[in-house]
């Protein structure tokens, strides 16, 4: 249930390119087209996050040659099939690679114009401004920068507008095609910081769409921004994100921590370099344990917003993703070592070799909970198997048993409360029953995953069931029969959903078709048996 | 790609997922002990003496891969019996 949700989240190229087009109420194409303009035959065109190459493809067609980087594979392969079948394989270039990798991969001034459209929007301000001056550094003489994006207008009147006519659309956009986008603010100042002087070109939609037109200023402003500290405090936005948090986690967007490095306490060069994801839970988490003990650095990597373990063994925390941290914040600037201390429990997704070569930092694997990396790091970066090992406490269970019981309360409770109301009481019950009681005794039931622990919870379920109607209930044998059913799928149900989804428990994942089968097999069961009996 | 397509081949990962087991050559192992500082389930354990790791009790092993993406060597796969 949770795997086929969260399929369903995934934006494919297709809804990716329409959602756009929504939110730009179709202005994009017009952009492109002034772009497009622009380009003179045989110029030299880099596009940062090409998407699916339409404006690639409308470049090449003018006469350039492109070379398009974009850093979703899935994406490209869109584009390179548009590439094939336009018979432009000779004029264009597509390589697999985030925008902040862009400096390490073509040589200084090689690019007579570098485009962009609705990239810098999706970039922490450090990401822009490290990928800007990296443009700055890939344009050739008399180069110049084309980047269209979102903004946020000018004025108080303008954006109450913008905000009342944008908030209906995001939310529409997003339920047809699981896209967003965000609008950037001070973004001429930002440019100017990288070293460009702006203008704008043109603009859309009151505003809110511009392009930018910059070239290479004389002089390049070169200040390091002073590094936030991070402390663990107690606010009314963390008690609302952990509520959040606890019940509906795997609803998007997840609470996120701009990406970037952060201080705790009072860090030196000597200081030890800590890395983690961006889901907003797990810095503070990390900070809490922290803040008070240890002076470090924080790097937090880009997770999507994302836990540790999660986002590595999904792909969202990665090698890429650690390089980029380390390179766009410029931690070497302020650190006489080379050594990062990772999460232990990203090592099933970030290459620690792949880090090391790409940055020429050490890859260090630290303890997998936040809690022991004060003794981790005073007893010289050592661990102890308690460290390393993973275990499943009850406190952890229970918390996994919120997250999915939320979960589950949208996706059957809130139906069965508009459609089936006298189901409601009676489900939410034995949801939260069999729930709570699998949470418990869940690693003393025999079987490797969930769905071979549910075989002893639908026993200990009916036995329940029909201990209570012999002694007390004396329910009638239809009504024994609905609940035999009901309660097989439910204990099914949870045992297979409930002990998360982290490969600890081999999980969800590789069960939910089975949940799918069982529960098709009870309804006609359910459908075939109550005619039966009513017969 | 769309919804449906991608789910079909989840189904496919969803079965593989099932089936994935540590595969461990020990005459490339060079006793980097990368795998015993990774692992979250104690699967590995070194052994000083002969100077490599010895992967053992296989039934605790949650498949998550970390000891064959960090292994320095090669020396260790993740996948299904009949990929290897």
């Amino acid at each position: 249930m949770a795997t086929v949700f969260m399929k369903w989240l995934e934006t494919t190229p297709g809804d990716y390119d329409r959602g756009i087009k929504l939110l730009t109420l179709g202005r994009g194409a017009r952009v492109q087209a002034h772009i497009t303009a622009m380009v003179h035959e045989g110029e030299k065109v880099l596009e940062i996050g090409c998407g699916t190459g339409t404006l690639a493809l409308m470049l090449a067609r003018q006469g350039a040659m492109v070379t398009g980087v974009d850093g979703s594979p899935t994406m490209l392969r869109v584009a390179r099939e548009r590439v094939d079948t336009g018979g432009l394989e000779e004029q264009v270039e597509l390589h697999q690679l985030d925008a902040s990798l862009i400096a390490d991969h073509f040589d200084p001034g090689s690019f007579d114009l570098i485009v962009s459209t609705l990239l810098f929007s999706e970039l922490p301000p450090d990401e822009q401004r490290y990928v800007l001056r990296a443009a700055r550094r890939l344009l050739a003489p008399g180069g110049r920068l084309a980047v269209a994006d979102e903004v946020v207008p000018e004025g108080m009147m303008a954006r109450l507008v913008w905000a009342a006519v944008r908030l209906p659309l995001v939310i529409v956009t997003w339920l047809i095609t699981r896209t967003t986008t965000h609008a950037l603010s001070g973004f001429p100042a930002i440019l100017a910081a990288a070293g460009f002087a702006p203008r704008v070109a043109t603009s859309y939609l009151g505003g809110s769409l511009q392009l930018f037109i910059a070239r290479p200023a004389e002089e390049m402003a070169d200040e390091r921004p002073p590094v936030p500290r991070m402390t663990h405090r107690i606010t009314l936005r963390s008690l609302l994100v952990n509520l959040w948090a606890i019940f509906f986690r795997i609803i998007p967007p997840y609470p996120k921590v701009r990406p970037g490095l952060y201080r705790v306490g009072e860090p030196n060069s000597k200081s030890p370099v800590l890395v983690t994801g961006n889901f907003d839970l797990t810095v503070r988490r990390v900070v809490r344990q922290l803040d008070g003990r240890v002076d470090c650095w924080l790097l937090v990597a880009d997770s999507a917003g994302i836990n540790v373990w999660c986002a590595a063994g999904g792909g969202y925390f990665s090698a890429e993703k650690v390089t980029a941290a380390v390179k766009i914040s410029g931690v070497e600037e302020l650190v006489a070592h080379h050594t990062l201390v990772l999460p232990q429990l990203a090592a099933c997704g970030v290459d620690g070799r792949q880090v090391h070569r790409e940055t020429g930092w050490a890859v260090r694997w630290g303890p997998a909970r936040a809690r022991d990396i004060p003794a981790y790091l005073s007893a010289g970066r050592q661990k102890s198997d308690a460290m390393r090992w993973v275990t499943f406490p009850l406190r952890e269970r229970i918390e996994m048993m919120l997250v999915t019981l939320g979960f589950y309360g949208l996706f059957i409770l809130v139906p069965l409360a508009v459609l089936w109301r006298p189901m409601f009481w009676p489900v939410t019950a034995a949801l939260c029953g069999l729930s709570l009681f699998y949470t418990i005794v869940l690693p003393w039931l025999p079987g490797h995953d969930g769905l071979a622990k549910s075989v002893p919870l639908v026993c200990i379920a009916l036995a329940g069931l029909y201990v209570y109607s012999a002694l007390w209930g004396h329910l009638p044998p239809h009504s024994i029969f609905n609940w035999t059913v009901g309660l097989v799928g439910l204990a099914v149900f949870t045992g297979a959903e409930l002990q998360g989804m982290s490969p600890l428990m081999r999980g969800e994942q590789a069960n939910w078709m089975w949940e799918g089968v069982i529960g098709t097999v009870l309804a006609v069961i359910y459908l075939v048996g109550s005619r039966l009996i009513s017969w | 790609m769309s919804f449906w397509e991608s789910m079909f081949e989840h189904v496919e990962l969803a079965r593989k997922l099932r089936y994935l087991r540590i595969y461990f050559d020990p005459q490339r192992c060079v006793g980097d002990w990368t795998c015993y500082e990774v692992c979250p389930v104690g699967c590995w354990t070194p052994d000083m003496e002969q100077h490599r790791a010895i992967f053992h009790d296989a039934q605790r092993c949650i498949a998550c891969g970390a000891c064959a993406l960090q292994c320095p060597e090669d020396a260790i796969k993740l996948t299904t019996p009949g990929r290897l």
